[in-house]
């Protein structure tokens, strides 16, 4: 132990408690010092970057080339005028939008059902929580298999059925698209499943009791004590779902690379081609700037919903 | 007709199992097809018309994904760099999370937020020029930008959940125990932690599968399949000139036996920490 360890021991030397403004000292010093390590990883690998990030926007920054210089909003002004990139962020929000509002109204529906009384229905939970505890690249890599036109189960199961007259290529035609949405709410509906199961739970008995009383059949009772039960965790789990969806890259990446012909690509694929396939780093650093408003107001909503549960 | 009310009830119950049935087979089919595949032959899995089962059930696939392709490699690099985050995650985020609940310091609730603002900042925004500055200091094609890029990703949220973990562990054990003599690091390790358990798992866990399931981070940060972790390696057999589908899936159910595993041992601990984290005292 070093001298200033043992002066800054709480009872450094006798067994009296040392005296106040000594003590605020001791609990600035070691609160920086824990605080440390996780600050200044947090600050090289997140906060300098997201700066950084914003400083590329203004610039011509090409990959593998050290010298920029500074272009004001022309970054952003050739991201408004090319139609691929705003084409992309159309997709980006209708790829979110329609697979959330899919998943909240499936997730609504397995919640009620989960919550119904009947045996096993604890192992049925589990179950339902499946694909989106599974790691994320093991389901889109078994739906890329399922999805493949020659060898795929989802063809022989359809053809066989009679749904289907000859087989479809799901991921090279204009189905790539439903395709996509339709992986990411198989992954995703279990999240807003036992999420909306826990806000139903939180809902007394009593107030169902209460309604049957009064005379209010299933369907009334659902829209006037279930729903406003559950609205704030629906709030939350879908701005949550909404933001991780709109960003999602990996899924779409390994799907499709965003093809055919650009018939996948969402916003997180059209920065990743312009910065490591067009080599264009500023303009693509652009693409999350230009949307960080919008997600801004998002995240401002769901910190309210979030600190408006708690209290 | 009027049906009385208890057949009523009896009809809607057994419509919501049948329904409760239709969702575990969209959940189970696909899952069972990714077993089925893993453990095909592959004469079988490339034969017309698909056979929804197989008689020959064969470790082939495995046997050939471990001797063909980079995946024990991948497997180690996975692994390694899991369990290296993990550990600075843990001890970082328990020395942040205990700092800002249990000190007071001028400054602390600014940090606070800072690090619940990190926690918010979308990885697109960060992504470029992290890329740079790794590859200005010479740190892309390596496993330790994977580590550092994962404690950035797994930390806020560590931070976050065991600050609010800590604040419910009683002030009180904590002073006792400084009075007997302890310093802030002994009463940390010997009274906090624990107390703390569920929390330092849940966080242990959350690291883990984010460091196992990522995916974005290896393939841009590092170009040659020796340095890929499983993801990405398991993702680089898509494209090749063959089909190696039953190799494929026998590796993503591989991967996700540790995940599940971590799941079903892990489930008490963090749901106990999570309600145990958020509830206010």
């Amino acid at each position: 132990m070093t001298p200033t360890d043992r002066a800054a021991g709480p009872a450094g030397g006798a067994a009296v408690l040392p005296r106040r403004r000594f003590r605020i000292r001791e609990q600035t010093f070691i609160g920086y010092l824990f605080l440390a390590p996780a600050a200044i990883i947090l600050l090289i690998m997140v906060g300098y970057p997201a700066l950084a990030g914003v400083w590329y926007s203004f610039n011509s920054k090409m990959l593998g080339f050290e010298q920029y210089h500074f272009v004001g909003l022309g970054n952003y002004v050739s991201l408004i005028k090319d139609p691929r990139v705003l084409k992309a962020i159309g997709r980006g929000f209708s790829y979110a939008t329609i697979s959330c509002a899919v998943k909240l109204a499936i997730g609504m529906g397995v919640a009620l059902l989960l919550n119904m009384r009947f045996r096993g229905r604890g192992l049925a939970r589990g179950i339902t929580l499946l694909p989106w505890s599974l790691p994320e690249i093991a389901t889109v890599l078994l739906w890329t298999w399922m999805f493949n036109d020659i060898y795929g189960v989802l063809n022989t199961v359809l053809l066989k059925t009679g749904i289907i007259g000859s087989p479809i290529n799901w991921l090279g035609t204009k189905w790539a698209f439903p395709s996509v949405i339709l992986v990411n709410i198989w992954r995703g509906f279990p999240f807003f499943a036992i999420n909306l199961l826990a806000g139903l739970q939180t809902i007394p008995e009593e107030v169902y009791e209460a309604a049957s009383m009064d005379g209010a059949n299933r369907w009334q009772a659902f829209w006037n004590v279930t729903l406003p039960g559950v609205r704030t965790v629906m709030l939350i789990v879908t701005l949550l779902s909404f933001i991780w969806t709109s960003n999602d890259f990996t899924s779409i990446w390994v799907l499709t690379h965003g093809g055919p012909a650009q018939a996948t690509e969402t916003f997180p694929i059209v920065t990743y081609e312009l910065a490591f396939i067009g080599l264009e780093m500023g303009k693509a650093a652009a693409v999350p700037v230009l949307l960080m408003p919008f997600f801004s107001v998002l995240i401002v909503l769901l910190v309210k919903a979030v600190s408006g549960r708690e209290d | 007709m009027h049906l009385g009310f208890r057949t009523q009830q009896r009809i809607s119950h057994t419509f919501g199992l049948l329904l409760m049935g239709l969702v575990l087979l969209v959940v189970l089919f696909p899952i069972y097809w990714m077993l089925l595949t893993g453990f095909k032959p592959s004469n079988e899995i490339y034969k017309l018309p698909i056979k929804l089962y197989t008689a020959n059930p064969t470790l082939e696939n495995a046997r050939n994904l471990m001797k063909v392709t980079p995946f024990l490699t991948q497997l180690r690099n996975s692994i390694t760099v899991a369990f290296v985050a993990v550990s600075i995650a843990v001890v970082a985020a328990a020395l942040a999370g205990y700092s800002l609940s249990r000190l007071e310091f001028p400054g602390r609730d600014f940090m606070a937020s800072a690090v619940f603002f990190t926690y918010l900042i979308p990885g697109t925004m960060t992504l470029i020029p992290l890329y740079v500055m790794l590859a200005r200091m010479g740190l892309l094609n390596s496993l330790h930008c994977l580590v550092i890029a994962y404690l950035a990703g797994a930390l806020p949220f560590s931070v976050w959940m065991l600050k609010g973990y800590f604040s419910t562990i009683p002030m009180e054990l904590e002073n006792a125990a400084l009075i007997d003599g302890c310093n802030r690091l002994q009463a940390l390790y010997k009274v906090i932690l624990p107390l703390a358990g569920p929390g330092i798992v849940s966080c242990a866990i959350f690291t883990f599968t984010l460091s196992w399931n990522q995916y974005m981070l290896p393939m841009i940060f590092n170009n040659t399949e020796n340095l890929w972790t499983l993801p990405v390696g398991l993702a680089g057999l898509v494209y090749g000139d063959v089909f190696l589908w039953g190799e494929i899936m026998s590796g993503a159910f591989l991967m996700s036996i540790p995940v599940l595993a971590l799941y079903v041992l892990g489930q008490r601990f963090v749901v106990s920490g999570l309600t145990a984290g958020a509830v206010k005292g």
